[in-house]
């Protein structure tokens, strides 16, 4: 007998990352995603399940779990989701089925003459019978299935260790010698992207400080200690300095179905400027920040809001109960004001989005 | 000591060595009087040099200005101005010379002051330039202390008409245009905008205020006090310039200062105006600018960058690790285009940014 999914969603560690999620003790999108995919990793191994159905539903249970503890980091579903579609391919292979197109779809019309980057190699050579629901022994199918699965997770984690190096690989065909470069805020990403092009170009970056968080100082400091000529400017002045600067580079918070995108509030500010100096936009993200979501919240970018004690302190006493502060996380950055999506899969217009976002998930787990 | 007749040339010779020695100590007796002096000169430099003969209240307003004690475009114009009626007063006429001859080579020396503290504003400018009409057109007949009031009299009247009276015309007029219920959005703090927030206010009319504000100033604190402090309080909400897309979307108007209005309609204002009349125009929020005549200039301006003011160094923020690639910089303005611009508020009416250049001719003015 399979065990109760709901005691194996309410398990330690579920219920641990939860709360830190909850606390936001964890932030970050590839910080959530790895802590994820190990939960889900641990939860895989200790799942019992004599059909797949049966494992789906389980991860299903902790990914809602995890999603509805902070619905605002997309990139814990999107690794569930990612999860889930390793498992139904692993599973298919092992069982010799092929994917069955049941249904057309304009999608999967698309995807028939895009075979998928990564073709799944049969990986358990010794394919002992795979039973589902065997009723002699009912664990022998988990048994059977389980190193395979395990396999699948560790090359998602492989993903995401080296999502970095992947993404700022080909940085140097982005940027060119003796250009301006405008970013804000602080990305991993696009650090990494900026300093592996300050191996082959020498160019100048301007960096926005972004308040109220202020991480572009940190940003600043980091890519000067790199070598790579730096300006720190406050974010009033972007505009003044954008008819100087050849290229704008964001970082993402998550890419969203359309082509447009949650980024750090300042972003849509910087990309309108750039949109009215007809400055490219290039925006830098792992696969794993491809949410299947639309904008659902249109301008009030994400309804995610931070600290108001960064905008208007408590030294301001007399001001405090008088003034409404608000300090929004993150800007909802339309499709038509980006050029380009750097992913470790290669470049992409926001146009074709939607068509990576079909190779990566399976269509029934938008909805976790 | 030798014998002068036996030993002539010994002596002539030691007379040579004494004159040579002699020079060489003249020699450095001069090298260390210039080492003095550009000593002197430096610790000059290293305050506030005062060449020439600076009146106390120029080397008084020099110093507020180079404080940013006195800021803003219609603050420091009415400071200068004030300042420039005790110059005047305390002026005295050199023998063989007449006042409206000399007094503006007098004056030279002190305005050089004035913009060796700061760059010197547009209205500053135009005051002088007004100024300078003045002197040279003042009567050679008049008595010294007759002539000296009149331009006291002339400045005293510049100041009302063209700034106080102005201003409170553009006040009747902009008042006019906020509604009951309306949201007042603006930027920074111009001491016009803030005098009409309350004038409506006094007014009684119901509408809340948007104060959005950015360093390197953080000047909308300042008008957040004056507007918080009414009674009955008027309703405020405060956030800065990354946060504006999330407010603009609330904005039925937006009301903006100027540092100055130049004949191709760009503004010249505080860092940020350009990017929160951007995104107001791509949201169809109405822009009203409110700027008197006084501040139009006949220059052509195309991009902030250009023409710039960097914030001092204490306005900077205290970057973690700095090193040699990393520069700070605080542009203090940037240039609106006139497509963000709806309509200028100006004490001759509204009128929209394109027409600034047809103004001063209008008014029947050959300078500004």
């Amino acid at each position: 007998m399979a065990s109760d999914p709901r005691s194996t969603a309410n398990q330690r560690i579920v219920e641990d990352l939860v709360s830190r999620l909850r606390r936001r003790q964890l932030v970050g999108s590839r910080a959530t995603a790895l802590e994820t995919l190990l939960v889900l990793r641990q939860v895989v191994s200790k799942a019992r399940f004599s059909n797949i159905d049966q494992l789906v539903n389980v991860i299903r249970i902790v990914g809602r779990r995890l999603v509805e503890a902070q619905p605002k980091e997309h990139s814990v579903g999107n690794t569930v989701r990612k999860v889930l579609h390793h498992i139904r391919e692993e599973y298919h292979t092992a069982s010799e089925r092929p994917t069955v197109q049941s249904s057309f779809s304009i999608a999967k019309f698309v995807l028939q003459g895009q075979p998928r980057k990564q073709t799944p190699i049969p990986r358990s050579e010794t394919r002992v019978s795979l039973k589902e629901n065997d009723p002699d022994d009912p664990d022998s199918f988990a048994r059977v299935l389980k190193p395979v699965l395990m396999e699948a997770i560790q090359d998602v984690f492989d993903e995401l260790e080296t999502v970095y190096d992947n993404i700022s690989k080909n940085a140097k065909d982005h940027i060119h010698s003796d250009e301006i470069i405008l970013t804000l805020g602080m990305s991993r990403t696009v650090q990494s992207f900026l300093k592996s092009a300050a191996h082959y170009r020498n160019y100048t970056v301007i960096v926005a400080e972004t308040a109220p968080s202020y991480g572009g100082r940190e940003m600043a400091a980091s890519l000067s200690s790199a070598g790579i000529s730096t300006f720190l400017v406050p974010d009033s002045s972007i505009y003044a300095l954008m008819s100087r600067v050849n290229k704008v580079i964001l970082g993402a918070h998550a890419i969203l179905a359309n082509g447009g995108m949650f980024a750090t509030s300042g972003s849509l500010l910087a990309a309108t400027a750039a949109r009215s100096y007809s400055t490219p936009v290039v925006v830098c993200a792992g696969q794993f920040k491809l949410t299947p979501l639309w904008n659902l919240y249109h301008e009030y970018g994400a309804l995610d809001f931070g600290d108001p004690s960064a905008v208007l302190g408590f030294e301001e006493g007399d001001l405090v109960d008088k003034v409404d502060v608000v300090n929004p996380y993150y800007d909802y950055v339309r499709p038509e004001l980006l050029d380009v999506f750097i992913t470790n899969y290669g470049d992409h217009p926001p146009s074709s989005i939607y068509r990576l976002l079909k190779e990566t998930y399976d269509d029934e787990d938008n909805e976790l | 000591m030798p014998e002068p007749g036996l030993k002539p040339e010994p002596a002539d010779a030691d007379a040579q060595s004494l004159s040579k020695a002699q020079k060489r100590a003249e020699g450095r007796a001069r090298q260390e009087q210039q080492r003095a002096a550009k000593a002197a000169q430096k610790q000059q430099q290293s305050g506030h040099q005062i060449k020439g003969d600076i009146h106390p209240a120029i080397v008084k307003l020099g110093l507020q200005f180079s404080e940013f004690k006195i800021c803003g475009a219609n603050a420091r114009c009415i400071a200068t101005l004030t300042a420039f009626k005790t110059v005047i007063q305390d002026y005295v006429t050199p023998p063989h010379n007449t006042l409206s001859r000399h007094l503006m080579t007098y004056l030279s020396p002190q305005i050089t002051h004035l913009v060796t503290a700061r760059p010197m504003s547009v209205t500053m400018g135009n005051a002088i330039r007004q100024l300078k009409l003045e002197i040279s057109g003042s009567d050679i007949d008049l008595p010294e202390q007759d002539a000296k009031d009149a331009l006291c009299h002339k400045i005293d009247e510049y100041i009302r008409d063209r700034i106080i009276i102005a201003d409170e015309v553009i006040e009747d007029l902009a008042v006019k245009k906020i509604k009951d219920g309306d949201v007042v959005l603006t930027y920074a703090r111009s001491s016009l905008v803030e005098k009409i927030l309350l004038r409506a206010h006094s007014l009684d009319k119901r509408f809340s205020v948007i104060v959005i504000d950015s360093r390197p100033l953080l000047e909308g604190k300042t008008l957040l006090h004056s507007l918080a402090s009414t009674v009955p309080p008027l309703p405020c909400t405060y956030a800065l310039l990354p946060a504006l897309p999330s407010l603009i979307t609330d904005a039925d108007i937006v009301l903006l200062g100027a540092h100055s209005l130049h004949a191709n309609g760009s503004v010249y204002s505080r860092a940020g105006t350009a990017m929160v009349a951007m995104l107001a125009k791509e949201h169809s929020v109405p822009v009203m600018l409110c700027c008197e005549t006084y501040k139009f200039s006949d220059t052509v301006m195309l991009d902030g960058f250009g023409k710039n003011e960097l914030a001092p160094t204490k306005f900077s923020p205290q970057v973690p690790k700095s090193n040699s690639s990393l520069e700070v910089l605080n542009p203090l303005y940037d240039s609106t285009p006139a497509s963000c611009i709806t309509a200028v508020v100006t004490e001759v009416g509204l009128i929209p940014p394109t027409s600034i250049s047809s103004i001063p001719l209008a008014l029947g003015r050959t300078t500004l």
